[in-house]
């Protein structure tokens, strides 16, 4: 009886540990992904480059959507990547958020333009709407629905692990 | 004399007199309504901290949000749901009763009984 009780000293502390473990525990934990779908919030914004607007109507069927601005760091580490997708013919639309228009411009003259087109969210509402808490971010999006939302630099990696798998499982960008 | 009085008013004033509120409201209870939710809800980029107590800049556009949909008439509780949809349930401090956070909320009742458990049990 005394042994039992000594060892249950032990015991129950650890039992409640791998309890908790097992009880907290996300199914599909990857640092920065989040897999809840939603809408896409409405929203009209101008053009980085042009004058006219665009609403949700204006964006395609199926397309990434990458949050950047010419003031962040890790946006111009992602951008080689990012060039490499647009090279396999997947459509990235950009918004630059937060950020003057003549430096976005120049930013992208400087490093080269991976984008179809981009949304200017100076004030960042349209971004603040779809949950975004910086730059970069990036969302993949069917049909008006974020299936997709990952927070920090889209890499070869990260695109395996992430996205690549919902794409499969859609069957995005005639994969 | 007046001269010089008036000038010191003016140095001292002007702020006041072409100072904007940065919050705008329709009435007083609205302004304390965002006041005691800005404390509620947590800021979407730190560890930890109240929105209140942020001005990183995603967290002063949540707060002209917070106005803009108090201005609409939107109840706390829908206010609370549109920034848990968008920045999860940590978002706000008190979390709300779900299957998830059940076993949060009652742990410490758990608890307690276990703990008043050795106190009936225990040898005199």
């Amino acid at each position: 009886m005394k042994i039992l009780f000594r060892l249950s000293i032990l015991l129950i502390p650890m039992s409640l540990i791998i309890f908790l473990f097992v009880y907290l525990k996300e199914d599909k934990f990857y640092p920065g992904a989040d897999f809840r779908n939603f809408n896409t919030p409405a929203f009209e914004l101008p053009l980085l480059d042009k004058v006219n607007t665009v609403t949700n109507k204006d964006l395609g069927d199926e397309y990434i959507l990458n949050i950047w601005a010419s003031w962040c760091i890790t946006c111009l580490v992602e951008h080689p990547y990012l060039t490499q997708l647009k090279s396999k013919k997947i459509p990235i639309v950009g918004l630059n958020y937060k950020d003057e228009k003549n430096e976005a411009i120049n930013w992208l003259q400087k490093f080269g333009n991976p984008y179809e087109l981009i949304i200017y969210d100076y004030k960042g509402q349209f971004a603040l709407d779809l949950g975004v808490t910086g730059a970069p971010e990036t969302f993949l999006i069917h049909n008006d629905r974020v299936l997709v939302h990952y927070q920090g630099e889209v890499n070869e990696k990260v695109w395996k692990d992430v996205f690549k798998p919902i794409i499969e499982k859609e069957g995005l960008f005639n994969d | 004399m007046i001269k010089k009085y008036l000038l010191l008013n003016l140095f001292f004033f002007t702020s006041l007199i072409f100072g904007t509120p940065l919050y705008e409201f329709d009435n007083l209870e609205d302004e304390k309504r965002f006041y005691k939710l800005i404390k509620e809800i947590r800021c979407p980029k730190c560890t930890s901290g109240s929105l209140a107590s942020s001005n990183a800049p995603v967290s002063e556009d949540l707060k002209l949000k917070i106005v803009a949909m108090i201005k609409e008439n939107k109840t706390d509780n829908e206010i609370k749901e549109y920034v848990i949809k968008r920045f999860g349930q940590g978002a706000v401090y008190n979390p709300n009763f779900d299957k998830k956070t059940s076993f949060l909320w009652i742990s410490p009742f758990i608890l307690l009984f276990l703990a008043s458990l050795t106190f009936i049990f225990r040898k005199k």
